[in-house]
């Protein structure tokens, strides 16, 4: 036995403390009568007392003594040990999406809970446990704590998570446990039929629920009609599945189809309705079944800029560049000559040709052909020109990063030349496109206003660019690039991240999960990035000056978290397991020490009521 | 010993009382108190025939000469009656807020002082231990009385007070006057054989009973260890608590009881009063209401 507060023992001072009380409170007081004959005659008159009544004094003394004594080592908190009683656990959690499927109300994670909170409870004090959670990241929740009660209470706390998940952190964190004490008993809890699990218990807490989804829904416009394709699935069995439309939240579907679905396999379906503009659409599967995460597919329109505003600043005409805008249709065009230019305002798009600004234009993007010098916080640097008496060979980025990517999208990367270009130093961040004898040639990012910038470091004239059909694609690339929609796709899976395009001028991207939570993201590049971890529908706000612009994106559970049934092949720990236990506790004497505290108060309080009689 | 708080506005009131005797007075001549025998005195009693041999002094000349028959003229007889005080002079009554030695002592002097006004004689003797000590011996007179009742104030109340023990031997009179026994009678001595050759020897019997307040109603409580003032060898031990307060009482009630039964039987009057009453209510209330003094 040991005590954890061995100064509660303190406490045995109150004993001869009450045995000094005991002799002063029975101590005879000495008293001269006249006569005691009446006294001695009145002993004819008492009733005849319970002969226990007589040892009250001293059972009252008792009492409190011992109430004392238990007090004092409840304090102290006496801990004894039960030899090779307890044991250590370490309990690995699946936090995937797939433990949302529920069966009978229950949900497959509150299943698990429900396991290892019985473990827990049912195992002798003093024991260890752990608990590693694998949701969208792993986690250790707690670690070899013997406090039983917040075990149990952050184990409430952990929460379902949407996303697919893998094992090998939490492998890799058990693995640490087991070669640390080889008696560690591993507990892991999944719905993953695992077909071995070496040194691990593994309990499945799958029941092969009844599942269908709807996925990789898309949506066209054709023939004055909108046209939602996708798959649905079922994964237990084969079944006809029925789905429907719904635009813009409406209570009635406007449309309804019906797909026979093999097991495990993809049924293509397509819903068809007259074209009417919404601003969201919901594919549902109206079969019940024991995941209503994965029923239903939401898609938003992504919208562009209505028009914009572009201000042309060149000596000529410049009519390769005003065709190709003018052939995206909501661009309209105003040519200046830059002897008229006076820092306008009020543009969307700012084109220098062979021209430069005395200072940056702040309220829009900019971009320049043929820099023939410097401008203050435009993110390069115009150093010499190369004239050569041969063409030059412009060279595509092979890089592969995502920015790069897209200005490259679409391009048949065929061969550009040019006899003339400006050599130019790049001081921020910018994504070449093509280079012309490794200098940057054509590329985009940002000035330091936040507005993006488009440098073509030669005149169009001097290049046969305009003459390649990549010319419209690219300009459409770096207009796109300008002007980018806030989000690139508005349907993710959970996991997946989502990138925000940061406009010009941005004060604030705000993030707003299914959940309730917000999250503001960096504005401080041209694109900034978020996990989606939640499934349903996001909401991201920018908010530029006093125009905020939202759309929304709809998360959806990954497919292989809707699945049933998953046949894993083995987790396994590497060692020679030991089945040691270690010495338990035993300190559930809290009963005990309540009662005596009981009792100690009564006796307190049948003195009391005894002092009260003699008055 | 305190001073008597009788005054003599007191004394003026006690003058108009008169004791009640139950037996017949056997006196000696010369009292105020009559007799159920003829005797000499100046109040006309009956008339009797003349037997030879009376004196014929007493013959009513005037009935001779009207019916020519001698009669003898009867008159009442009052004799002087002997009064004895006797104070038991124990320890326990010095005990009380109320003294019941004064008590005692005050209730003694008004009887005394009755009975001179009454022209009897008075003897006050304290019960010591087993005997009975002439503390006033054949007072007669309030010249007397008032030179003489002070000793009382000499009187000692020490050690124990065995009364039938003082009073078997002791010379009580016979049939000539009021016995009055004034004492708490706290004892488990014997006292009924003393009251008992009072009531042979045709004494009027008193017995007042002086008890304290605390006495009546005892304030002790906790444990206690109680002594006997008159020997500490006797004592009492107890957890003094409300059920045993009870007891006492009950046993105070069985003792009153059991005295005021005795002198019933006897013939004896038996008054109980607190050593806090007053001496006149004790006189013009209690005693009077008994029908002591009227």
């Amino acid at each position: 036995m040991s005590l954890l507060y061995p100064l509660g023992l303190l406490g045995l001072i109150a004993v001869p403390v009450l045995i000094v009380i005991y002799i002063i409170k029975n101590k005879y007081t000495e008293q001269i009568v006249p006569a005691t004959y009446l006294w001695r005659l009145s002993e004819r008159f008492l009733k005849r007392r319970n002969p226990v009544n007589r040892i009250t004094g001293i059972i009252s003394l008792v009492l409190q003594i011992l109430a004392v004594v238990f007090l004092s080592f409840a304090v102290a908190h006496p801990v004894f040990t039960l030899p090779g009683a307890a044991r250590d656990y370490c309990f690995i959690l699946d936090g995937s999406g797939s433990m949302n499927l529920q069966s009978d109300g229950v949900s497959r994670l509150d299943a698990g809970k429900a396991e290892i909170r019985s473990r827990i409870g049912s195992a002798a004090s003093g024991s260890s446990f752990t608990l590693v959670y694998t949701g969208s990241t792993t986690s250790v929740v707690y670690e070899r704590t013997t406090d039983k009660e917040q075990a149990l209470k952050l184990l409430d706390g952990v929460s379902p998570e949407y996303c697919a998940t893998g094992f090998a952190d939490a492998l890799n964190a058990a693995q640490g446990y087991f070669d640390e004490n080889p008696s560690v008993q591993t507990v892991l809890v999944t719905d993953k039929a695992y077909e071995s699990g070496e040194n691990v218990e593994i309990v499945n807490v799958s029941k092969g629920e009844i599942n269908y989804s709807v996925a990789e829904a898309d949506y066209a416009i054709a023939g004055g009609n909108l046209v939602v394709t996708g798959n649905a699935y079922s994964y237990v069995g084969n079944a006809s599945l029925e789905l429907a439309l719904y635009l813009d939240d409406a209570s009635e579907p406007v449309a309804r189809t019906t797909v026979d679905a093999t097991e495990g396999v993809a049924a293509p379906f397509e819903l068809s309705c007259p074209y009417a503009e919404f601003s969201g659409l919901c594919v549902k599967l109206l079969a019940p079944d024991a995941l209503a995460l994965d029923n239903e597919c939401r898609l938003y329109p992504l919208r562009e800029e209505s028009s914009l505003d572009t201000l042309i600043v060149s000596d000529t005409e410049f009519f390769f560049m005003q065709a190709a805008l003018a052939s995206f249709g909501n661009v309209s065009v105003e040519v200046v000559k830059p002897s008229e230019f006076r820092d306008q305002s009020g543009y969307g798009l700012y084109i220098f040709d062979s021209c430069m600004p005395s200072s940056l234009p702040r309220d829009g993007a900019v971009w320049f052909f043929n820099p023939d010098g410097n401008v203050e916080n435009a993110g390069f640097t115009v150093q010499s020109d190369v004239e050569s008496s041969v063409s030059l060979r412009l060279e595509y980025n092979q890089s592969t990063a995502t920015r790069v990517v897209s200005l490259q999208k679409n391009l048949l990367k065929e061969e550009i030349c040019v006899s003339r270009y400006v050599k130019c130093g790049l001081y921020r961040d910018f994504a070449t496109v093509l280079f012309c004898e490794n200098n940057p040639a054509v590329f985009a990012g940002s000035n330091v206003y936040g507005n993006r910038e488009v440098v073509f470091a030669f005149d169009v004239h001097d290049s046969d660019l305009a003459l390649r059909s990549d010319f419209v694609v690219l300009t459409r690339n770096l207009l796109d690039f300008t002007f980018p929609a806030l989000v690139d796709a508005s349907a993710y899976y959970c996991g997946d991240v989502m990138t925000v395009n940061v406009p010009a001028n941005c004060e604030s991207v705000r993030v707003d999960s299914p959940l309730g939570h917000s999250v503001y993201l960096e504005t401080g590049s041209a694109v900034a990035e978020y996990e989606l971890t939640e499934e349903g529908v996001y909401t991201v706000t920018v908010l530029s000056g006093n125009t905020e612009r939202k759309v929304n994106v709809f998360s959806a559970l990954p497919l292989s978290e809707r699945i049933p049934y998953v046949a894993e092949q083995s987790f396994v720990l590497y060692g020679e397991a030991e089945n040691a236990y270690r010495d338990g506790r035993y300190e559930d004497l809290l009963i005990l020490f309540i009662v005596l505290a009981v009792i100690f108060i009564a006796d307190w309080m049948v003195y009391c009521y005894e002092q009260y009689q003699l008055r | 010993m305190n001073e008597l708080p009788i005054d003599e506005a007191f004394l003026q009131q006690v003058e108009t009382l008169q004791t009640l005797l139950k037996h017949n007075a056997a006196g000696l001549f010369g009292g105020n108190h009559q007799s159920r025998t003829y005797g000499s005195s100046c109040e006309f009693a009956d008339y009797r025939d003349y037997i030879p041999g009376d004196d014929i002094k007493r013959v009513d000349w005037n009935a001779f000469a009207r019916f020519d028959r001698l009669y003898l003229k009867l008159y009442l007889d009052e004799r002087q009656l002997h009064t004895r005080i006797y104070i038991d002079a124990s320890k326990s009554m010095t005990y009380g807020n109320g003294k019941k030695d004064v008590q005692a002592i005050r209730i003694a002097a008004t009887i005394a002082y009755l009975s001179v006004c009454e022209m009897d004689k008075v003897s006050i003797y304290a019960v010591v231990g087993g005997q009975t000590q002439e503390i006033l011996s054949g007072l007669h007179g309030k010249d007397a009385y008032f030179a003489s009742i002070g000793k009382l104030n000499e009187l000692a109340f020490d050690g124990e007070s065995r009364l039938s023990e003082a009073l078997l031997p002791a010379s009580v009179g016979y049939g000539d006057g009021l016995s009055v026994i004034l004492s708490d009678f706290l004892t488990d001595e014997n006292y009924e054989d003393g009251i008992d050759r009072l009531a042979e020897r045709k004494r009027d019997i008193l017995c007042v009973q002086i008890l304290s307040k605390e006495e009546l109603n005892p304030k002790l409580r906790g444990k206690m260890h109680l002594y006997d003032s008159e020997n500490h060898a006797r004592f009492y031990r107890k957890n003094i608590n409300r059920e045993v307060v009870r007891a006492y009482r009950l046993a105070l009630e069985y003792a009153t009881d059991r005295i005021r039964g005795f002198c019933a039987s006897r013939g004896a009057d038996y008054l109980l009063v607190s050593a806090e009453d007053s001496v006149h209510k004790i006189f013009f209330e209690k005693l009077t209401d008994m029908g002591v003094l009227k």
